[in-house]
């Protein structure tokens, strides 16, 4: 169409690029600062609260942020439900993007960084500690979710080699990747356990490990319903609104056997007093009621699966109840009235400069790597048995060259 | 993490906080054995007359005071704060690089070598004991160390040492048979408690008091051994993963299967029409 709304897009789109770069840039001199200054000047953590903002955002709302990548990698490789197949690369490229900044993020939290590499000692190793798992689990999986991003890459710079042994090796990084996955999102939750007596009683249940593995399963799947559509509306991607259809239709189950879990530990095996506290009662009344319970009916209904704008709202919203229920975990519930926690300005700009850059990764990989070209119905996913066929990697190049010519 | 389950041998104190006058020669001896620096404080800028106004990585031990009424007039009870010394510690149960040990002779200690900072062990202890180095720009946890170095030599705990009146130091055993004798004693002088015999899985610090022990500031906590709480779901990570793995290679195995028998029922037809476009494609890209 016109010349001058092209140019316009185009220019909306390299503002966008520098405000985020702006804000990434930011995010790493409050970095700086908090190295050269150490922790007590720069944040707003003491003895009390010696968690802030970097775990209750930076891990343990970003892991399961980044779950859709071991999500949909099962539920394309495992239960073939292949027609899935084109959402999982941007939910590799997250997962992939989410883990390494989660690796970010925890290096900047730790008081003796330097030594960070120790958790790896086997004669320091403590398999009594969920830290210990989950930072074991962070690092397999964050090697995982990279040789699980690197066909892309080797398509792009036509690797041949590098790339048939990544397709080989595809179904058992998808297994690892769900197996170790579901090892530490649920370990995020065992953190808690052992505030047995800090975590208020609306939070804290035994099962605290299982829920946090089910609502990263819901949320991994909301995020790719985001990502697909924000991509298509302002990337110029293709449309899958009818893959994401299907994905919604799995939704309702699984939002509903997170909420029927949640009732569960809650009801038969949490103990009161549940309501003393104003602000985390309505706090968890929000969080279920907006953030599960809503979403929940929405995606039960057709109308909402199937329109672009409902579907993403509802999305949303599951979205928006996890981060608040990760934060009322793990930081408001783990508070006394007496003594308040709020950010401070660098820990704030350092965690906003771990959201740009996410983002801006993303873009960048999204326009410049096939990410969601990626439409490969055409290709034979058996390698294992089939490994002497070469063809494969040419027939997925001329995918976008000769689309849809040869079904006539 | 130790696997050991008898604890009655351990090294304890006993504090007697009816006996406790307040001098705080416990918190002087602390410093200056734990060589510990200064801090310049404020008085009433914590909860009471207590001062310094909370332990900190310059305060081990401290003296808390709470005044009352008895019988119409105002009396002081006193409580010492210090680390409990857990027979199963959570500090110790969720250090992922095992800096924190319970020894044989009873205290537990920090091996600042292994610590990366990640401040789980704040965290999980029920009394908030660790506490951080926040001034430094690398810090480390900081917390009473129950004097490891003298009762590895035969000695007393510096604070036992300096108290002229409330803190016995013995095996667990004897000092929660010193206590119960003198509940059984003097059962007018005492709340009808022995503080830290079940508290978390059971402590080598044990209180009697003559005020109920909320009042004092103790904190209500788990009659269990905190680290069970985690290992409940941690002992089942290997069983699970082996179940997820094996679990979905099977189902993949069964699917693709499925797949490929159907893909090979309909046969012939697949590879006369995906042929021509290999052979295509090769042309193309020779081009």
């Amino acid at each position: 169409m016109s010349a001058a709304r092209i140019v316009k897009e185009v220019k909306g789109y390299h503002a966008f690029i520098k405000f985020l770069i702006g804000i990434v840039m930011v995010g790493v001199i409050a970095g700086m600062v908090r190295f050269i200054f150490g922790l007590g000047v720069t944040t707003n953590l003491n003895d009390t609260y010696p968690w802030g903002l970097w775990i209750s955002f930076d891990v343990v709302t970003a892991v399961p942020l980044a779950a859709g990548a071991f999500t949909l990698g099962a539920i394309v490789h495992v239960f073939h439900i292949k027609k899935l197949e084109p959402l999982v690369r941007p939910a590799i490229v997250t997962g992939f993007l989410g883990y390494s900044l989660v690796c970010v993020g925890l290096i900047l939290d730790l008081g003796q960084p330097h030594k960070g590499w120790q958790v790896l000692r086997p004669d320091y190793w403590n398999l009594h500690s969920p830290m210990f798992e989950v930072s074991m689990c962070v690092m397999a999986y964050t090697t995982v979710l990279f040789l699980e991003f690197l066909p892309p890459v080797a398509e792009k710079f036509g690797w041949h080699v590098p790339l048939r042994v990544l397709r080989w090796l595809e179904m058992p990084l998808v297994i690892a990747a769900a197996a170790i996955s579901t090892l530490h999102q649920s370990s995020l939750g065992t953190f808690f356990l052992i505030a047995v007596d800090k975590l208020h009683n609306l939070w804290y249940s035994p099962l605290l490990p299982l829920l946090f593995w089910m609502s990263a399963i819901c949320t991994g799947m909301c995020i790719i319903i985001i990502e697909a559509t924000a991509s298509h509306k302002y990337m110029g991607q293709p449309n899958e609104g009818e893959l994401l259809r299907t994905l919604a239709k799995i939704l309702p189950w699984a939002l509903g056997a997170y909420l029927a879990v949640r009732a569960y530990s809650l009801i038969f095996m949490g103990k009161g007093p549940y309501f003393d506290r104003p602000g985390l009662t309505f706090s968890f009344m929000l969080e279920l009621g907006i953030g599960f319970i809503l979403p929940f009916i929405m995606f039960m209904q057709k109308s909402v699966r199937e329109n672009d704008r409902r579907r993403n709202i509802a999305a949303l919203l599951v979205i928006g109840g996890l981060v608040l229920n990760r934060f009322n975990v793990s930081m408001f519930g783990m508070m006394n009235e007496a003594e308040v926690y709020f950010p401070s300005i660098i820990e704030t700009l350092v965690t906003l400069g771990i959201i740009a850059a996410h983002i801006l990764l993303f873009v960048l990989i999204a326009k410049y790597f096939p990410i969601f070209e990626h439409h490969p119905e055409t290709v034979d996913y058996t390698i294992p048995d089939r490994l002497h066929r070469t063809g494969e990697h040419k027939e997925k190049k001329s995918y976008k060259e000769q689309p849809v010519s040869q079904e006539s | 993490m130790s696997t050991r389950k008898d604890f009655s041998r351990d090294k304890s104190f006993l504090i007697d906080m009816t006996k406790c006058t307040g001098c705080r020669g416990c918190q002087v001896a602390c410093k200056q054995w734990n060589q510990l620096e200064a801090e310049q404080t404020e008085f009433f800028t914590g909860e009471g007359y207590q001062n310094p106004p909370a332990m900190s990585e310059y305060t081990f031990t401290r003296i808390k005071f709470r005044d009352y009424q008895k019988n119409g007039q105002n009396e002081f009870a006193f409580y010492k704060e210090m680390c409990m010394h857990c027979n199963e510690p959570a500090c110790a149960s969720v250090c992922p690089v095992g800096a924190f040990v319970k020894t044989e002779e009873g205290p537990v200690v920090y091996k600042s070598e292994r610590c990366i900072g990640c401040r789980f062990c704040m965290i999980a202890c029920p009394f908030n004991v660790p506490k951080y180095e926040w001034s430094k720009a690398f810090p480390l946890v900081k917390k009473c160390t129950g004097c490891y170095s003298r009762v590895k030599e035969g000695f007393a705990p510096a604070c036992a040492t300096a108290c002229p009146t409330a803190i016995t130091y013995g095996p667990r055993e004897e000092m929660i048979k010193e206590a119960e004798r003198r509940l059984g004693q003097y059962p007018d002088r005492y709340i009808h408690k022995v503080y830290g015999k079940e508290e978390a899985g059971g402590t080598s610090v044990i209180y009697l008091t003559n005020l109920p022990f909320d009042e004092l500031g103790f904190k209500p906590v788990t009659m269990r051994a905190l680290p069970g709480y985690t290992w409940d779901a941690l002992r089942l990570v290997p069983g699970i993963f082996l179940a997820v793995g094996g679990g979905l290679s099977a189902l993949s195995w069964f699917t693709h299967r499925r797949e490929r028998l159907k893909r090979e029922q309909a046969g012939e037809m697949v590879t006369e029409s995906s042929a021509p476009q290999i052979e295509d494609t090769d042309r193309k890209e020779e081009q």
